[in-house]
């Protein structure tokens, strides 16, 4: 009996092709292009969360207490050489990096700003976060007081590749220092503090500079592979402000739900316009056969059945739907993820954001999966009203009917 | 086998314009009778039917189909009583149009669960009876509406129901047709046994049946067999 409903449904999901093609490529339009949606506000969302973690903190940072407030050199990590050998034995943990950062005023001839230098290792940059890529112009060149410079602090300061520049900070003696340097590169790293603000030069010459020991960091920063990492290390090291990316970039963390409540939003609508238009195919689809459902019921055929049919119809428009709405929109993500979106033309206001000016989406099985789950309940709760018709009916009213 | 015993039937019930379509019937029809509801239009023929096929409740009486009192059922219970007890055939013929003239036929068999091989079995026994064995893979949509009503029967008598209610199946159909219909009805009914019972004014029905039961104004007036 159930291959006969089968059958029935199968071949009423056709009995008006072009209403019922109509609602199959209603859906297919409206998942693939909300498919390629989500695809990149996610991809917006990662790269900018995935560049802030390769400059910036890692998954893990490590601050002496009161660091983050105080920024002052003498809140340094004293035994950070000592810490990062530890961490780089221990399982999970994927990379490790030492910084020293001081804050100052960075001046040419003709203009100044407060910015801050951060002393790197370019070598185990490019292994903790592939640092090289994040060059915008010249070459990443730090020895021998040449320095990198983030993007917005050489527009703010109209520098350019080979530009004199003098740093100028207090060092770990409370002495005014300043070094002269030259611009070899300019980076951007969509980390607007960094972007903003940062000149980084050789870890070397920055204890050099500033008198501290090679041994000592302002930060320690960690990639790691295991989630639950962070917890171990805030017990194991309890002297230090141990900080996960989010907790250190809120921004992000904000950013993050913002993203999926735009994805919410455009699922929701999407989702409705499936649930109406398959409501509307079913109802009209419903009402045209009536008679027919009412003559099943008169010659013995139960409720539950017609209903089982009816469930089945929908799911055969909203399959059809999500399997045309699944492949156009995956061959949409795969165009987003390879060639991405140029928005070049607003490319200084999404900069200034921390954006990239081409947009690369992302994809995601969930999309697929969440998408399936929707558009099948939505098919399902698509008929219950026209059921309810059904579930009324009275097989001699439609008999006289026809009389 | 079908017992009637003061059946009565309101329409509007309370209201001015209320109607008794009904007033205390009570009769008898045996295993294998092949009977006629007559009777002008509006005398209740098609109330009574309705009401004997569990498609509509009466106010008041009994009506027995064996020993199941068919006013005691609840709805679920009706639906299965017409699957398995009882076989229509409708003026309009009311096939499924998806379906082709052998699913048609085997539509009630497969509901009540036969196997595929015997619905094959009696399906092509039945349409080789009513002669529309070449048009088993056709749709309904194609054949002319005398080939639609001998699919109708087809599907009525397939499941070998115990009576067959036939609510005016001539109407839709032209003279020689008629007389095709009934001469195939007749000989279902004395080869299977098959109770039928017209619900018609039909002068040829009349002609052909062994019992006639006369209506006016839901008042049985006569019972004869002829």
């Amino acid at each position: 009996m159930y291959s006969l409903i089968v059958k029935m449904a199968w071949k009423n999901s056709f009995l008006r092709p072009a209403r019922t093609l109509l609602v199959v490529a209603m859906i297919t339009v409206s998942m693939s292009m909300m498919l390629g949606i989500q695809g990149l506000y996610d991809g917006m969302a990662e790269n900018m969360i995935d560049k802030n973690r390769r400059s910036g903190s890692g998954d893990i940072t490590f601050y002496a207490k009161e660091y983050r407030v105080q920024k002052d050199l003498k809140y340094r990590i004293k035994n950070a050489s000592a810490i990062k050998d530890e961490l780089k034995n221990m399982q999970g943990v994927k990379s490790v990096v030492l910084r020293v950062r001081a804050d100052g005023l960075l001046s040419t001839a003709r203009k100044s700003s407060f910015s801050f230098m951060q002393g790197i290792d370019i070598k185990e940059e490019n292994h903790f976060g592939r640092f090289s890529e994040f060059l915008k112009e010249g070459e990443i060149k730090l020895e021998n007081g040449d320095a990198v410079i983030g993007l917005e602090l050489a527009k703010k300061l109209k520098l350019h590749i080979g530009s004199k520049v003098v740093f100028s900070t207090q060092d770990v003696m409370g002495e005014i220092n300043s070094v002269a340097l030259k611009i070899r590169g300019i980076v951007q790293t969509t980390n607007i503090e960094l972007d903003d603000g940062a000149i980084f030069i050789d870890i070397k010459d920055i204890h050099r500079f500033l008198g501290t020991s090679s041994g000592d960091a302002t930060q320690i920063a960690v990639v790691c592979k295991d989630e639950g990492l962070i917890g171990r290390l805030q017990t194991k090291y309890g002297g230090l402000d141990v900080k996960s990316f989010l907790e250190l970039q809120p921004m992000m963390k904000m950013m993050q739900d913002i993203m999926f409540i735009f994805n919410s939003i455009t699922f929701f609508i999407v989702m409705s316009v499936v649930f109406v238009g398959i409501f509307g195919v079913m109802y009209v689809s419903i009402l045209d056969r009536i008679r027919e459902f009412g003559i099943m019921l008169g010659l013995g055929m139960h409720y539950k059945y017609i209903r089982l049919q009816i469930f089945i119809e929908a799911m055969f428009v909203g399959l059809i739907g999500y399997l045309g709405g699944a492949i156009f929109g995956a061959i949409l993500l795969i165009y987003l993820r390879d060639y991405g979106v140029d928005l070049s033309s607003f490319s200084d206001a999404l900069e200034m954001w921390g954006y990239e000016a081409i947009i690369h989406g992302t994809i995601k099985i969930s999309y697929f999966t969440t998408t399936f789950v929707a558009i099948i309940t939505a098919s399902l709760l698509s008929v219950i009203i026209p059921l309810r018709k059904i579930k009324k009916l009275n097989p001699i009213e439609v008999i006289k009917a026809e009389k | 086998m079908i017992k009637l015993q003061n059946v009565n039937k309101y329409f509007y019930r309370g209201e001015p314009r209320e109607v008794h379509a009904l007033c205390d019937i009570s009769l008898t029809i045996e295993a294998g009778e092949f009977t006629l509801l007559s009777g002008p239009s509006g005398c209740g023929k098609t109330t009574l039917l309705n009401a004997i096929g569990a498609l509509d409740g009466i106010d008041s009486g009994e009506i027995y189909l064996d020993e199941t009192e068919i006013g005691s059922l609840d709805e679920d219970a009706r639906t299965t009583l017409r699957l398995n007890e009882l076989g229509f055939v409708f003026q309009a013929y009311n096939l499924v149009p998806v379906l082709s003239v052998e699913e048609n036929i085997g539509f009630v068999m497969r509901l009540r669960g036969f196997s595929d091989e015997e619905i094959r079995r009696r399906v092509l026994e039945v349409a080789a009876l009513l002669e529309i064995d070449n048009k088993l893979k056709s749709l309904p949509n194609t054949l002319s509406g005398g080939q639609q009503q001998r699919v109708a029967v087809a599907r009525a008598v397939a499941a070998k129901p115990k009576i067959i209610l036939a609510d005016e199946p001539t109407a839709n159909l032209d003279s020689n047709n008629s007389q095709i219909l009934m001469n195939m009805m007749r000989e279902l009914n004395e080869r299977e046994g098959i109770s039928i019972l017209f619900a018609s004014h039909d002068e040829l029905i009349m002609h052909s049946v062994r019992r006639v039961i006369t209506l006016n104004d839901g008042i049985l007036i006569n019972d004869h067999k002829l």
